[in-house]
């Protein structure tokens, strides 16, 4: 295991002590009651503290393992693959996604569904408009009418 | 018989057919999985009856694993995890001109293996339902906590890491109303997440939308498939003669494999390809484009799948995502999978047996002459594929339960999935935290009222000790390891010193 990877390794196990700690605290809205009749309170708490329990194993097992490279002399691990725009294009994707998410139920399915179709496959690298659009229109129409007209589901 | 014969009804014959034929296509499509591609589909199942859904439904399930060899041995692109190890063997086939004989010994190994699997399916699943009727809250806590802790041991990355994403499954799982006594938890009041977080949206946010995002991360290049004529799909009769044992040996070492929880399929191909190498004639030959590396893994991961059939039929404990999705289709259809299933739904199950059957029939007629057209599907570009797949990833998760906050689940799920697949951790484990978690949570708190509050009781039998122990071994030992690591490098001295 790289520097990079134990560190990055540490992080993932801190932030998972920190949702463990606020799962705790959030589950201690709900009543324990007794063992007996045990109350929805007391799985959450044995799931926190597992998940803590957990966190704690990670954090110890990635410090041996920067440690261990760390003797071994090993400074700096391999440089991050791909450009800045490899790394925007997830991010302006789930931007799309969300975008979708907030007006499915105030526009409807078909201009949503287009709107979603349209910008992801320009994101994706589809050239032109005209392309784009085709696609757009012609897969929410397929979808509308699988999904819509002929499976019943009350599409928005 | 007549039960088992109600796979051949026109309408279980279509469902097995589209279904066998999406799934080879998902097999052939790199990224997308079963599972994802099952989670997408859930709302078509759901509308085709529950015989004729889950017929379809696992049509796609053991299509994919028929498809994946395609690709890996014309392309060189394992379109499943499980295909990988035929890449090593097939491609190199392809590349001797033998690409038509490697196909068609991957679709008859397929299909041996298929069938066997079927054979032991039925034979294996009603006594281990049986047995299974005996099983109180404990042993089904047992059970599943065991089968948590061999995932975790098994899935081959750290099981620290595969640990921690069962249990923010088993998280996710108490969002909403609890099994036992109806309590409202984490909704934060949103409506929505009173009936918990849909599965099929977290399901196709995962591998759908997190694969989308990952493929615009790092954008690959498809290869020309290698052309293949109908006349060159007859393998010659050594090659035949070659292929029969690894296949037999990989099929019984597949099912076995496919009864233990984690990525069956995959260990299953690898497992299998360890074997030959091990006891093959011509293991001198592996690696270099011998047909027993195509023959065994392909034989060992249909049979894995044959296998991972048996807990979810007779117990209704799903060890694989794709299991899970099939658990989840059999759920929404009013069908509960376990010891049970046989006894209530007896036309359901033998008609998902009989399909079985006709299924590995149909890829086998598939898959011989349409190879050529299915390897093409291959070479579709992504900028056409991702958005479909994003639009449908969105019905799906929006028709579960027709509610709009289930798209911004996925959404999350897929932000998630993304996120984890960078952070080195596999999303498979998180789904089934999340399928087990109200089933591990109302075992416990049954057993917990049936003892009175004794906590002897979750391992008062013989059967709910021995598994809970094996638990206990499975989880511990590689904690000690590390514990065990940390001390002996306290103790040894430092270069300095």
């Amino acid at each position: 295991m790289s520097p990079r990877s134990a560190r990055r390794d540490r992080w993932t196990a801190a932030a998972l002590a920190v949702l463990a700690l606020a799962y705790l605290g959030l589950g201690r809205h709900y009543p324990l009651d007794t063992l007996a009749t045990p109350g929805p309170g007391v799985f959450p708490l044995v799931a926190g503290l597992a998940l803590l329990v957990l966190a704690t194993w990670q954090l110890l097992a990635a410090g041996r393992s920067a440690s261990a490279e760390g003797a071994a002399g090993t400074t700096r691990g391999p440089a991050p693959r791909g450009g800045s725009s490899l790394a925007r294009a997830p991010l302006a994707m789930s931007l799309v996604l969300a975008l979708y998410a907030s007006i499915l139920p105030i526009v409807g399915f078909l201009p949503a569904s287009v709107s979603l179709v349209f910008l992801s496959a320009r994101l994706m690298g589809l050239p032109g408009w005209w392309r784009p659009a085709v696609l757009a229109v012609g897969l929410t129409l397929a979808c509308r009418v699988l999904f819509g007209s002929w499976l019943g589901v009350p599409l928005p | 018989m007549s039960e088992l014969l109600a796979a051949l009804t026109p309408g279980n014959l279509v469902a097995c057919f589209v279904g066998v034929v999406l799934g080879t296509i998902v097999g052939v499509l790199p990224g997308l999985g079963p599972a994802g591609a099952m989670a997408l589909v859930l709302p078509l199942t759901v509308k085709l009856g529950p015989t004729a859904g889950l017929i379809m439904l696992a049509g796609i399930y053991y299509g994919s694993m028929y498809g994946g060899s395609t690709t890996s041995i014309l392309v060189n692109v394992p379109g499943e995890a499980a295909s990988v190890v035929t890449t090593i063997d097939g491609y190199r086939l392809a590349r001797k001109g033998r690409a038509g004989a490697a196909l068609a010994v991957a679709a008859l190994a397929s299909f041996v293996a298929g069938t066997f699997s079927v054979v032991a399916l039925q034979l294996a699943a009603p006594p281990v339902a049986r047995i299974a009727l005996a099983f109180g809250p404990a042993e089904y806590f047992a059970f599943a906590l065991l089968g948590v802790a061999l995932l975790a041991t098994l899935s081959g990355g750290s099981p620290a890491k595969a640990l921690a994403t069962v249990v923010v499954g088993v998280i996710l799982s108490t969002v909403g109303m609890d099994p036992l006594g109806g309590t409202v938890r984490f909704t934060f009041d949103v409506d929505g997440a009173q009936a918990g977080l849909s599965f099929i949206a977290v399901t196709a946010g995962l591998f759908g939308v997190a694969e989308v995002l990952a493929t615009m991360a790092e954008p690959s290049s498809t290869t020309p498939p290698t052309r293949v004529r109908f006349r060159e799909l007859y393998p010659s009769r050594a090659e035949l003669r070659r292929s029969l044992p690894p296949m037999l040996r990989g099929t019984g070492l597949g099912f076995l494999i496919g009864l233990v929880p984690g990525p069956a399929a995959t260990i299953a191909a690898f497992a299998s390809y360890g074997v030959e190498k091990k006891v093959s004639r011509h293991r001198a030959e592996l690696g270099t484009g011998a047909i027993e590396g195509v023959a065994g893994p392909e034989a060992a991961n249909n049979a894995a799948a044959g296998g991972g059939m048996v807990p979810l039929l007779a117990l209704g404990l799903p060890f694989t995502p794709s299991t899970a999705v099939l658990l989840s289709g059999m759920l929404l259809s009013g069908v509960t999978p376990g010891p049970f299933l046989l006894r209530d739904h007896p036309q359901v199950f033998w008609g998902v047996i009989g399909s079985f059957y006709v299924g590995n029939a149909m890829l086998l007629l598939l898959n011989l002459p349409l190879v050529g057209l299915f390897a093409r599907v291959a070479t579709i570009p992504q900028r056409y594929l991702m958005p479909a797949v994003l639009l449908l990833c969105a019905v799906a998760a929006y028709a579960d339960n027709n509610n709009a906050f289930d798209v911004w689940v996925m959404v999350a799920a897929g932000i998630l999935g993304y996120a984890m697949r960078g952070l080195g951790y596999d999303p498979a484990p998180l789904v089934l935290g999340l399928v087990l978690g109200p089933l591990l949570e109302r075992s416990l708190l049954q057993a917990l009222t049936i003892g009175r509050g004794d906590v002897r009781e979750l391992w008062s039998s013989a059967p709910a000790a021995v598994m809970l122990a094996a638990a206990a071994v499975a989880f511990v030992s590689p904690a000690a390891r590390t514990c065990l690591h940390l001390w002996t490098r306290g103790r040894r001295p430092s270069p300095a010193e």
